[in-house]
């Protein structure tokens, strides 16, 4: 039998166990360098401007109930409803939520006592806060009407002085995740404890490592594209104008050279959730386990040659076909993800938890966005489909039905550990079964009437769809509506939950082998990782678990259910 | 008597474990430096390569580079300046390599000159900056240079006060040989032979690449 290795034990761990408390919610408000005061201090900033976000988008779908103008006097109010909507989604709550799970959580998988740069953590924080109020601010002086991919003319012309500052935040955001994720490389690379080989790191450390490499290559270009747009706005250059020699092109090229890579930072964090939720949630080792690593980097690596695909209908003819390429071989890796994850799951325990519902949502959802995203690669089909809401469609299945049903299960999955209390798993359930049917049926019509040709961006439309408009805005709120469920959630369990204790899902890796909530230096010794983050079902296995049991709660061995 | 000893024998330890703890966590700290500074060196460089992609392609909407009526820029004070630039970086290194043998004299004179071979090469480029002519500058020609030296220069500007600090810091005797007490040193000069490298990039488009 294989030797137990025991993370920690002994009369100080249980000592130092008796006196972990929740630090005060004061600790949230300020200046701090503890990696998980940081990771909450991003995830509840984050879920504050997902519902800013999610409130602007009940603001579109009341918009469109009807096919002519009413919530909104113009075109021009709705063009910035939509963009401060895609930009609030996507710069102030995935990016930011996944550097709150990442901060949390990482570095505990790792039995590492903090960030190799805690101060440089504190710091990228604290850049979001101001820059989300610059963002905001700027719908309120003249709003940015671009989309938020900001194309000029659009961006240059036509908007007001929001944009200015809508540029000025997303710079200061860019600047946050770049040296978030210099962190994250740091640590994931230097921090492990010695028995830690890179091929014995769990999966979330694999998707973050990636995650973080595509992000300190690909955001220097948003922040060269966005310096460009602010000169041309403020300083008169012509670099986007082509009265003056400059290109609209440009903007195209370098900002998608950082927005495409950015929708893999977006979701393989995401990937790495279900990795690890999947497994523990249906007990048995994760099928193909250096596989599902090394896709997460080829992810990384492809994502950078597919760009221009964004600009099929502006590109050079001649360059589509490559891109068209690329963009169908990145389907790739992501399938080796897809069957790793069935793997794991088939002939498994499975525990139909929350956190496992949601997981199993994200991949009936994912896999939509991701067949809807190789028909989109298809030139033919997608210059036909261009600019409608085959594409709203097909991004919202792979951002919403991905990221944020991952979001979800990391929630269910984690709040044990950063509260030290258990989510309501009935309210849990319920929640699951409206944003499921909600996300689905929200969101699937959306693709026939892209393919019947309604164009996205549009406050006024064809009243043929008024039917079809009228479903989807009707299953959007109850969408809308399914958010106040896991709020109530969070608040209500915080307070109220069951006590989790050390390691509530009988988990291996080394996050759980620590009080829930850890205490300030994560461990008091150096813990010792099992052999292998995900050897459910062996002996050895089941006894590492029992030992973290021992060592943290005196609870009763029987209660707790065998592997 | 025994008990006593026992104690002393257990304090001596703690203490040992202690010091050794304390130097494998300064330990780590120069390697996570390290890499984190690599990292941030490759990232960043990312910013000046995206500043190249605009020099590029804004020349496809000219049939000839420099466009046709724009003289091309003098290469005599740039080359100065570029030339100026390196030897900043090798004095930088020159000086870095002094300290660890503890040459401390040594190392100020020539972090010193680094110090003044970076700030000759800043004024040129700021002269450069500012006498682009009106031709170049009706065209992306000259657009672009300015765009590439300013956003240059702001980098090397606050580079250049970071030299400036550690030398204040260095003629207060604060940096030992030891690599793991003087990060500061070896941190500035990293940063400032990444403002060469990323120098030497732009030197080649703006002036060379035609």
């Amino acid at each position: 039998m294989a030797t137990i290795a025991v993370p920690l034990g002994g009369q100080e761990a249980r000592q130092e166990i008796e006196t972990v408390r929740r630090p005060a919610l004061s600790e949230y408000l300020r200046w701090s360098v503890d990696h998980k005061i940081i990771g909450v201090q991003y995830g509840v900033t984050a879920l504050l401007f997902f519902i800013v976000g999610g409130a602007l988008a009940m603001g579109i779908r009341l918009e469109l109930w009807t096919p002519e103008l009413d919530l909104m006097v113009s075109g021009a109010a709705y063009n910035s409803l939509f963009t401060m909507h895609g930009t609030i989604m996507i710069f102030l709550f995935i990016i930011p939520m996944w550097a709150a799970y990442g901060n949390f959580v990482v570095p505990l998988q790792l039995g590492a006592k903090d960030m190799a740069f805690p101060w440089l953590n504190a710091f990228a924080f604290w850049l979001i806060p101001p820059a989300g109020v610059v963002m905001l601010l700027g719908y309120f002086v003249s709003p940015a009407e671009a989309g938020w991919t900001s194309y000029p003319p659009l961006s240059t012309l036509f908007s007001g002085d929001g944009q200015t500052l809508w540029a000025l935040g997303a710079h200061l955001l860019g600047l946050s995740s770049i040296l978030g994720s210099i962190n994250f490389i740091v640590t994931i690379l230097n921090m492990r404890p010695p028995e830690m080989t890179i091929w014995r790191m769990p999966l979330l450390c694999w998707a973050v490592l990636a995650t973080s490499i595509i992000a300190v290559m690909a955001t220097p270009f948003l922040a060269g594209a966005l310096t460009l747009l602010l000169l041309d706005r403020m300083t008169g250059t012509t670099f986007f104008d082509a009265a003056g020699g400059g290109d609209v092109l440009l903007w195209q090229n370098i900002f998608w050279f950082y927005s495409h890579p950015a929708v893999y930072i977006m979701v393989l964090p995401g990937m790495g959730v279900l990795s690890e939720v999947l497994a523990i949630h249906s007990r048995k080792p994760v099928f193909g386990y250096r596989m599902v690593g090394l896709s997460s980097m080829a992810i990384a690596i492809v994502g950078f040659t597919v760009w221009a695909h964004h600009m099929f209908t502006s590109l050079q003819p001649e360059l589509r076909i490559p891109f068209m390429i690329t963009t169908m071989i990145i389907a790739v890796p992501t399938g080796i993800k897809m069957f790793s994850w069935l793997g794991t799951i088939w002939g498994g325990k499975i525990r139909f938890t929350s956190a496992m519902l949601f997981a199993l949502g994200f991949m009936s959802m994912f896999v939509i966005g991701g067949i809807t995203g190789v028909m989109l690669a298809a030139l033919p089909f997608d210059i036909h489909v261009h600019d409608t809401y085959f594409v709203v469609s097909h991004f919202h299945f792979v951002l919403f039905g991905g990221s944020v049903f991952a979001i979800y299960a990391a929630l269910y999955h984690w709040f044990p550990k950063i509260t030290g209390r258990m989510m309501d798993e009935t309210l849990g359930r319920i929640h699951f079964v409206f944003t499921y049917f909600g996300f689905l049926i929200t969101f699937f019509p959306m693709h026939i009437v892209g393919m019947l040709g309604m164009p996205r961006r549009v406050a006024v439309y064809d009243p043929a769809f008024t039917d079809f408009n009228r479903l989807i805005s009707f299953a959007a709120f109850v969408l809308g509506f399914s958010t106040f469920i896991v709020l109530y959630n969070i608040v209500r369990s915080y307070f109220h939950g069951p006590i989790a204790g050390a390691n509530p899902w009988r988990a291996l890796t080394l996050e759980w082998a620590t009080t829930s909530p850890p205490p300030p230096t994560n461990f008091h010794e150096d813990p010792i990782p099992y052999e292998d983050p995900y050897g459910y079902g062996t002996e050895a296995a089941t006894a590492y678990i029992e030992a973290i049991d021992m060592a943290f709660d005196r609870r009763d061995p029987a209660s707790a259910g065998a592997d | 008597m025994e008990s006593v000893d026992l104690s002393m024998t257990s304090a001596i330890k703690r203490a040992e474990k202690q010091k050794i703890s304390d130097q494998r966590a300064a330990a780590l700290r120069l390697k996570n430096n390290r890499l984190g500074m690599n990292i941030f060196q490759l990232s960043w460089i990312m910013a000046f390569v995206a500043l190249i992609v605009v020099n590029w392609q804004l020349r496809f909407n000219y049939s000839q580079w420099p466009p046709a009526g724009v003289p091309p820029f003098d290469l005599f004070l740039p080359s100065a300046a570029t030339l100026a630039l390196l030897c900043s970086s090798v004095m930088v290194a020159q000086a870095l390599k002094a300290l660890r043998s503890g040459f401390a004299a040594a190392f100020l004179v020539k972090w010193r000159l680094a110090i003044g071979l970076g700030t000759l090469f800043m004024a040129i480029i700021v002269y450069e900056f500012l006498n682009v002519s009106d031709a170049a500058m009706a065209t992306q020609y000259g657009n672009t240079f300015r765009l590439m030296t300013g956003f240059h220069f702001v980098h090397a500007l606050a580079i250049l006060a970071i030299l400036c600090r550690v030398y204040q810091g260095a003629r207060l005797g604060k940096y030992a040989g030891a690599e793991q007490d003087s990060w500061a040193v070896e941190g500035a000069a990293k940063l400032w032979h990444f403002v060469s490298f990323a120098w030497m990039l732009f030197y080649a488009v703006l002036y060379w690449i035609r």
